[in-house]
């Protein structure tokens, strides 16, 4: 049934033509003779295509096709349509009032919603071309005209202008009654630029523009689009130019601003490049000490091997056994003073007391202060005898070691105090408390006739005994000032230094620092008095090298400390002492044959020193006269290779008494 | 602790409902309007207009894309069948003058009617999708949700027809006339000879329809909001 009916359309379709394009066709075919005559060919027209068809308010519309070939001869078209659901061919009403090729439907021709069928024929004196049928809905087909009123403007309420845009609806869509929902977009660029910057404006029909350039032109277009269609055009281009801004007070200031932060930089980097770079640097970044610590190995760190490192911290024998003890004690050499200053001992002695209940847990080897007193550790190992720092130079240490030179000698002292590069490993044994030092400098006895009147520090240490480890300790001098604590890294050497006396005032306490650790040494005061090594406690007092033998100078004390004797060759030997006996005899620790560098020249009494296990007990024998410390001729002899003393105490040996 | 929390607790408590209250009370400030005031209830009606027309504007657009998705996998031949939807026994203004000449109290109508006329043939439409597969998942899930959205939409048009009525925008006479026009539209047998590919080009149409005419409505009768 529907085959048909499309043939009846079509044959219904084919009688109306026929009418209209009968007398067409004969005269073209007169058309046609005649020119076949002149020689031309001529054939049907060709189909029409491209039918677009579009509404611009959803309540007309216009279909537009292509014409086709035309064969040569007059064509004309014809347009038909037919509706949805009805077998009714209508004609196009209108020709004319959109223009060629053209069909406009009004408004009473138009039905939304309603599916129209529409062809196009083409028709020559020879034939005809049926175009495919296009099936169309209005409302689908809807393309609005451009927004009308397109209206820029420049809204200069603020510092910083913008743009308003606002447009109007074109006027035949109605959107008033909701028939139509149009949505809008705007585009906007600067004049002389090609790229559009595109709104979207939604169903608004205002629009701000923010962040213009000034003093510009800009060019603003609008379009519009329905619910469901297709875009407008773009409105013609509105221009609109931004005046010439800037906010001058803000502006002003921020100039300013940059212009003092200029001048205050350049300032800067002038008195930088004046400045010293080192101090600047030293200034700014002050130097991080390094880690002292004994086993402590910077190298590794900066590899980041931290097992590597902190295993090597691990000392196998630490804690030492206790057989080692009295290897790790170190001794001072106490020497006792003449009985004007006795009471000063009493004094430091019950000072002493006093502390080494508190000072008892602060031995630590690891602590960075001196906070081992030797006293203590002494009283804690060697049974509580009072021992007396004594340093003094070993007279037997001159034969091992031959200083060329006074001076010479001084410089390895130098050398070997202030030589911080010391390999942290120290020997193991040296573990606990570092050694005494001297506060006094050493005086260069050979090369003055006052021996006291030499400044020279003295760098002790442990590990002096260890020929492997330099000391990296050093002594702060006595000064009268009291400053000993600010430098202990400092190895002041100052020959033209007095601290021959010590400071009279006070207890001094002198920071040792070995690898190890920190000493701390009590210094009664001056009531070191002249030679004697007065103070009981741990007291250092040097031992001036008793060059004529058996002599022991002790001095920390005072510069006024006369020096019996002449003091040996510098070299200094030096053993630990390991317990005073009250009686002033001293026991000088050795450490067991570390094999250390530390020539300790033994005298014969040093010899003897070493008869005992440990240690080796040398007696002094203070006089009460006499500033000097006789030593017992039994004093064993300190080896030269036990180090470990920092006590001169080969010169002590065999000290006569006075 | 219990002993701290308890004087604690009966202040929370308190702060509590002193905030529920203040928000109940603006919340009843705003929907409350004295029966005097006309500008309250037209306010109201406006926002149940602009819900149901967004509510419309996606059911359209649903059917849009389902349409679209059938017509490019299934290329329906050119000699299509002719368009029977069987919502065309209800007439329905086909031009805007029409549109506006028409009543509201039918186009009111119109509207009920043809949501009503779809509600069955849409859930059938759905499960002959979920049964044979003929959809992805997304087209599925697409169809079932167009059919929810008649039928709440049915429902949200019926509330704004009792607003209406209960303003006196427009008369009582709605009610047992359009729903057997409806319900004749919907028992007729002849939806179900529709294929596929015809129920969704129909109910794309009508979809539109439906919301273009809530959009005269809207107008015409509460202008003054985006009209």
């Amino acid at each position: 049934m529907r085959l048909e009916m499309s043939s009846n359309r079509q044959q219904r379709l084919c009688v109306a033509m026929m009418r209209n394009v009968g007398g067409v066709i004969v005269l073209s075919l007169l058309l046609v003779f005649v020119q076949l005559a002149a020689g031309e060919s001529f054939s049907p027209p060709g189909t029409p295509k491209n039918i677009i068809c579009r509404s611009p308010e959803k309540e007309t519309f216009t279909c537009w096709w292509e014409p086709g070939s035309d064969g040569g001869l007059p064509t004309t078209y014809a347009l038909y349509y037919r509706k949805e659901n009805s077998d009714t061919v209508y004609e196009c009403p209108d020709y004319k009032t959109a223009g060629k090729n053209s069909c406009f439907f009004n408004k009473n021709d138009t039905s939304i919603w309603v599916t129209y069928n529409i062809t196009v024929v083409a028709t020559n004196a020879l034939g005809r071309a049926f175009s495919d049928p296009v099936e169309i809905d209005v409302v689908y087909i809807v393309m609005p005209n451009p927004p009308e009123e397109v209206t820029v403007t420049v809204i200069e309420d603020t510092n910083w202008p913008f743009l308003r845009v606002s447009w109007e609806p074109p006027e035949k869509a109605d959107t008033r009654s909701g028939w139509i929902t149009l949505i809008y977009e705007l585009r906007i660029k600067l004049e002389n630029e090609d790229e559009w910057e595109v709104h979207p404006a939604g169903q608004q029909k205002v629009f701000n523009i923010f962040s213009l350039r000034p003093d510009s032109t800009y060019h603003v277009q609008v379009r519009c689009k329905p619910d469901h269609g297709f875009w407008s055009e773009w409105s013609g281009t509105t221009f609109v130019k931004v005046p010439d801004y800037f906010p001058r007070e803000r502006s002003m200031w921020i100039l300013i601003a940059v212009f003092a932060a200029f001048i205050i930089l350049t300032f800067t980097f002038i008195w930088l490049s004046y400045m010293k770079i080192h101090n600047l640097k030293h200034y700014v970044l002050p130097p991080v000490p390094g880690p002292k610590i004994k086993g402590f190995d910077k190298k590794a760190l900066k590899n980041g091997k931290f097992e590597d490192i902190f295993s090597s911290l691990v000392v196998s024998d630490f804690p030492p056994t206790t057989s080692n003890y009295e290897d790790f004690i170190v001794e001072n050499l106490e020497v006792f003073v003449p009985e004007e200053q006795e009471l000063i001992m009493e004094d430091s002695k019950d000072l002493q007391d006093d502390s080494i209940k508190s000072e008892n847990s602060t031995c630590d080897n690891d602590s960075g202060r001196g906070s081992c007193d030797s006293h203590t550790l002494l009283i804690d190992k060697g049974g509580g005898d009072k021992e007396e720092a004594l340093q003094s130079d070993q007279e037997g240490s001159q034969d091992e070691r031959v200083p060329t030179s006074p001076e010479e000698v001084m410089e390895e002292d130098l050398l070997a105090c202030c030589d911080e590069k010391n390999s942290p490993d120290i020997s193991e044994k040296v573990k606990f408390t570092p050694s005494l030092i001297s506060p006094l400098p050493r005086y260069n006895l050979m090369n003055q006739p006052n021996p006291p009147e030499i400044g020279k520090k003295h760098c002790l240490s442990d590990s002096l005994l260890n020929p492997d480890s330099l000391p990296s300790y050093f002594t702060q001098p006595p000064s009268t000032k009291n400053d000993f604590r600010s430098n202990p890294w400092e190895c002041n050497f100052n020959h033209k230094q007095h601290p021959l006396h010590p400071q009279t005032t006070g207890k001094e306490h002198l920071q040792v620092q070995n690898e190890i650790s920190w000493v701390h040494v009590d210094r009664t005061e001056a009531s070191l008095g002249v030679q004697a090594p007065s103070v009981r406690s741990t007291e250092y007092v040097e031992v001036q090298r008793v060059s004529g033998g058996n002599m022991v100078l002790l001095h920390p004390v005072s510069a006024g400390q006369e020096n019996s004797g002449t003091m040996s060759h510098q070299t200094e030997h030096y053993s630990r002492v390991k317990t005073v006996n009250n009686d002033s005899g001293l026991l000088l620790l050795q450490k067991e044959s570390t094999g250390e560098e530390m020539g300790i020249c033994l005298s014969e009494e040093e010899v003897e020193s070493r008869a005992t296990s440990n240690g080796y007990t040398a007696s002094i024998t203070p006089t009460s006269e006499k500033p000097m410390v006789g030593i017992n001729s039994t004093l064993p002899i300190l080896d030269d290779r036990m180090a470990s003393g920092y006590v001169d105490t080969a010169t002590m040996f065999g000290l006569p008494t006075y | 602790q219990p002993g701290r929390l308890a004087p604690i607790s009966p202040l929370f408590v308190a702060l509590v409902c002193l905030a529920f209250c203040s928000r109940l009370s603006r919340m009843k400030a705003a929907s409350i309007c004295t029966n005097s005031q006309t500008g309250c209830h037209f306010l109201s009606l406006a926002n149940l207009f602009d819900r149901v027309i967004h509510h419309s504007a996606r059911m359209h657009g649903i059917s849009n894309d389902l349409h679209s998705e059938f017509e490019l996998y299934f290329l329906p031949s050119k000699n299509r069948v002719s368009r029977n939807c069987h919502t065309s026994t209800i007439l329905t203004p086909n031009g805007k003058e029409n549109a506006q000449r028409i009543a509201r109290e039918e186009l009111t109508e119109v509207i009920l009617k043809l949501l009503l006329a779809w509600r069955d043939p849409l859930w059938h439409f759905h499960q002959n999708m979920a049964r044979h597969h003929k959809f992805n998942n997304l087209s599925s899930n697409k169809s079932l949700e167009m059919s929810e959205m008649v039928h709440e939409l049915r429902k949200g048009v019926q509330k704004v027809a009792e607003k209406m009525q209960m303003l006196g925008i427009i008369s009582n006479s709605l009610g047992t006339l359009g729903s057997r026009e409806a319900l004749l539209a919907s028992d007729s047998p002849e939806w179900r000879l529709m294929n596929d590919y015809n129920l969704l080009y129909c109910f794309r149409r009508d979809s539109n329809k439906i919301q273009n005419y809530l959009k005269i409505l809207k107008c015409r009768i509460v202008p003054e909001h985006g009209c």
